[in-house]
């Protein structure tokens, strides 16, 4: 429950108000905010949490032009028989079982089988507790971070200090956007935070790679010496500050020099043209309407 | 200590604000009550939802100083003691606020202005500006309100009729709870519309709900005639002109409970078409937001 501050007496709620004005004075428009909200259980532990993504792309994205006019290109869906548009309301999904034989799928079939938050109860599930280094870092998929929510403190500040004197792992299972996750909960620091993980039969198997197989040559110590010396004078501490996309810095520096000079701006639409077009298109609608009706 | 008497101090953003009152109960009726303080600091969570799309619009506040049981105020002029840093924009002569920013949004709660309403438009030139308005709605608005004998349920069907005949011509939609009794449907042009009689946003959606009125009879009326309202849904179509506006999304209403005008979802409405509630409280719209995020995002939030 966010609002607890709803129930209770006003001299309390005057003190939250405050400290909720005080909190939000430092509000920044585009301050994190939490992606999902729910509860860790584990035994007769339960911890109110908020997750919040740890990374964020800064990848580049463009829009596709038309070069002679500078217009957006857009998208149509048509039909691979008769190369004519089809609307949204007459595409179903198929699964391909064997070459053109699709077995349908109705959307209300497959709701009836995704997994809900409501139906977890919006609970991340500890499964189990395992040596960190145990995990091949190949299943990590993306990471978050976990915040205690109203309530949760103790309970948090139990299960991190609990993990780092065990130096534990916690293998758990959630429900994130009807999507079933593994995810494992290490402490970080004073928090916590969360990776969502491939499930095992996700990972190619290595046997499918015929390059990977007879890999190994044997070498001479002399020929080892030499490569380990080759490595250590280069071994250093993994700061990542260091690494940055230079591709990306190059595309960006690109982009700005550009819109210095060269900015491909949108023709503006003939506004009056376009409202008829719009009330044209209306009245036609409605005609087809009333004529599907009468029929 | 509280420190709830009156000229509680606070400081946002730079801004320093005197809160009074917070203690004063605004919605009597409700379980357990609602006061001015719970108020702003529904307000204060909802800001960084809220404020986008706020920005740039020319706000009348409905004020309710001695609660939503009395006297109401229509106050389209920011009084001449608003803060002198409050946003503003002159328009017919009238004064309005434009709250761009937090410190905006916790005064406007501080004078019990409960509802806020927004045009169809942002300010040209920005607040403070060019008085002159800007000719192009970025929207088109359909105010669903049932007649006595009707409820959420039919307003969610004619939503439905309204999503099917204009989709197709290119038209973005999105939905809101009135906060009140009825659903509002917001609708982004494929490419910009004016205002106006002519092939404007307001004829438009005037022959849109005459439409369905023809073709729906029983279910749809396009005229505000009352005798002409029970049993059926008022697509009332008048709000796309300049000088009108329709509650924001994401206020509060002045009804019995803190209810507010709240972003819904296309699934949520074909519920409600068939019978699920469609109803949200101050709480259960932070409970919303902190899961769904911003339902009425962008483009709906897009500046100019």
């Amino acid at each position: 429950m966010i609002l607890t501050t709803f129930l209770l007496g006003s001299t309390i709620l005057t003190d939250m108000l405050l400290e909720a004005i005080r909190l939000a004075a430092g509000y920044d428009l585009a301050m994190a905010r939490p992606i999902w909200t729910g509860t860790i259980s584990f035994a007769l532990l339960s911890v109110p949490v908020k997750l919040f993504t740890a990374t964020r792309s800064k990848d580049i994205s463009f829009n596709q032009l038309e070069k002679s006019t500078g217009k957006r290109i857009k998208q149509k869906r048509v039909s691979s028989e008769t190369g004519e548009e089809v609307g949204s309301e007459n595409i179903v999904k198929g699964y391909e079982l064997s070459k053109d034989r699709y077995v349908i799928i109705e959307p209300e079939e497959l709701d009836a089988l995704a997994p809900t938050d409501a139906a977890n109860e919006k609970t991340v599930q500890i499964l189990d507790f395992i040596d960190g280094d145990q995990i091949d870092p190949i299943y990590y998929e993306k990471g978050y971070y976990i915040a205690p929510d109203k309530g949760g403190a103790r309970p948090y500040s139990l299960l991190v200090q609990g993990m780092k004197a065990t130096n534990k792992v916690a293998i758990a299972k959630m429900v994130m956007r009807q999507k079933e996750y593994i995810v494992a909960i290490r402490p970080k620091g004073d928090y916590l935070c969360m990776e969502t993980m491939m499930f095992h039969d996700e990972l190619v198997d290595t046997a499918e790679i015929d390059e990977l197989a007879n890999v190994t040559t044997e070498l001479n110590e002399k020929e080892l010496d030499m490569a380990k010396m080759l490595i250590e004078t280069s071994a250093s501490d993994f700061e990542p500050t260091k690494y940055r996309d230079e591709y990306r810095d190059k595309v960006l520096a690109l982009i700005e020099a550009k819109a210095a000079g060269e900015v491909y701006e949108l023709p503006k639409e003939n506004k009056p043209a376009q409202v008829v077009d719009l009330m044209a298109a209306l009245e036609a609608s409605l005609a087809a309407a009333k004529a599907k009706k009468a029929s | 200590m509280a420190t709830a008497g009156p000229g509680t101090s606070v400081n946002i953003e730079g801004r320093a604000l005197s809160l009074s009152n917070l203690d004063k109960n605004l919605y009597p009726e409700t379980a357990g009550g609602f006061t001015k303080g719970q108020v702003i600091d529904y307000y204060v969570r909802i800001a960084p939802l809220m404020l986008p799309h706020l920005a740039g619009r020319a706000c009348t506040m409905v004020r309710f100083p001695d609660g939503v049981n009395n006297k109401s105020f229509f106050a389209k002029n920011l009084p001449s003691h608003a803060p002198e840093w409050f946003d503003r924009v002159v328009r017919n002569d009238v004064s309005y606020g434009v709250i761009n920013e937090l410190a905006g949004l916790v005064w406007a709660g501080n004078m019990a202005a409960i509802e806020l309403h927004i045009p169809m438009h942002r300010e040209a030139d920005g607040p403070g500006g060019d008085p002159v308005h800007s000719a192009y709605p970025d929207r088109v608005v359909f105010d669903l309100d049932p007649g006595p004998g009707t409820d959420i349920v039919q307003c969610a069907q004619v939503a439905q009729l309204i999503r099917e005949l204009i989709t197709p011509l290119g038209f973005t939609m999105t939905a809101k709870t009135s906060g009140s009794k009825g659903l509002q449907l917001y609708a982004i042009a494929p490419t910009p519309m004016e205002y106006g009689d002519v092939g404007g946003t307001n004829s438009f959606a005037k022959r849109v709900a005459e439409g369905l009125e023809a073709a729906h009879a029983s279910l749809v009326v396009s005229r505000m005639t009352k005798e002409l309202r029970p049993g059926k849904v008022l697509i009332d179509w008048s709000q796309n002109v300049p000088g009108k506006t329709t509650v924001a999304v994401y206020s509060l209403r002045a009804k019995t409970d803190p209810t507010v005008s709240t972003p819904v979802t296309w699934a949520e409405i074909d519920a409600a078409a068939d019978g699920a509630p469609l109803r949200f409280t101050a709480a259960d719209v932070l409970e919303r937001v902190a899961s769904y995020g911003d339902l009425f995002g962008p483009p709906w939030a897009a500046a100019e």
